[in-house]
């Protein structure tokens, strides 16, 4: 894909993956106000030019709405599911500080997420042969130092079924 | 089934009002960012709910906050309005509660009509404090 447009970087898989927020089950909604001009909303420009992509990325069921210049001081706003709300005022926070607060406050822990990990992996067991979708590999001839597949290396007849019943014949 | 809440899968969604035609129901736009595979960025993608408005006070152009119904109440309506976050006209700032539009308050920020004696001469002081005397040079 060409890399056009200011930042092409944030239309990379390996910067959307990089993102750190992943929130708990009960962000419903996000919503961010910032003002396309005036100093003090920079930091919130910032942060929805660069960090939005992430976190949408890593949180692909919250829905994320952006309001520009609707009011003078910019602010982030979040709907959980018991109905609560947190606002969070980003008036002369830099990008950075805007997503370690919200990873603080509303983020899943690196523990948690570890632990989600460990619980995946634990569903597939990576010794298992099968569909590509369940499993690591197909079959048997895939690995180096095994029989090769026979669609391409013809088996020696002393392997195939045709010889061995000749012999259990005779 | 063990559906505690929402026939849909909706729980919470803020959207803009598009019509009121209908008595007692607003026609709300939800857009949710949708990754495009081959660019990958991200576009706005609408969808319309149509919500539950028993006191009629949605207006076109007001941001809603709706909230799912434990069952449908007809054939298209599943979500009625939790609150009203943005009305369009009268946006209130969050932050500090006063009447904005655009980017500057409507109405004067500075509280210095509603000093007290006490507090005009607390500043004072303060302010004889902080005085800079020229002398040492």
């Amino acid at each position: 894909m060409a890399m056009k447009g200011r930042f092409p970087i944030r239309r990379t898989l390996q910067y959307l993956s990089q993102g750190d927020v992943v929130f708990k089950g009960s962000v419903k909604v996000m919503t961010v106000n910032y003002n396309s001009a005036g100093e003090r909303s920079e930091g919130a420009r910032r942060f929805v030019f660069f960090n939005i992509p992430q976190i949408q990325y890593k949180n692909p069921w919250v829905q994320i709405m952006l309001f520009r210049n609707m009011t003078p001081s910019p602010f982030l706003r979040f709907y959980l599911d018991s109905g609560e709300q947190v606002l969070v005022d980003v008036e002369d926070k830099t990008n950075k500080e805007i997503n370690e607060h919200i990873k603080k406050i509303l983020g899943k822990s690196k523990e948690m997420l570890e632990r989600e990990e460990r619980e995946r992996k634990k569903l597939s067991h990576p010794a298992t042969f099968g569909p590509k979708k369940y499993h690591l590999r197909e079959c048997m001839c895939e690995i180096e130092g095994q029989v090769p597949c026979p669609a391409f290396v013809p088996l020696p007849k002393e392997m195939r079924g045709k010889y061995k019943a000749a012999l259990k014949n005779e | 089934m063990s559906v505690p809440r929402g026939a849909v899968h909706a729980k919470w969604i803020v959207g803009k009002v598009i019509g009121t035609k209908m008595q007692k129901t607003a026609k709300v736009r939800v857009t949710r960012l949708v990754l495009d595979p081959y660019l990958l960025k991200f576009f706005n993608k609408r969808k319309t709910y149509f919500a539950h408005d028993p006191l009629q006070q949605c207006v076109v152009g007001d941001i809603v906050l709706l909230k799912a119904l434990p069952e449908r109440r007809s054939k298209h309506v599943k979500h009625e309005l939790a609150e009203i976050v943005f009305k369009v006209g009268n946006v209130i700032d969050p932050i500090t509660g006063k009447p904005c539009a655009g980017t500057r308050f409507l109405e004067n920020l500075s509280d210095s009509e509603n000093l007290t004696e006490a507090d005009t001469s607390y500043l004072s002081e303060k302010l004889q404090e902080l005085k800079v005397c020229s002398t040492d040079k």
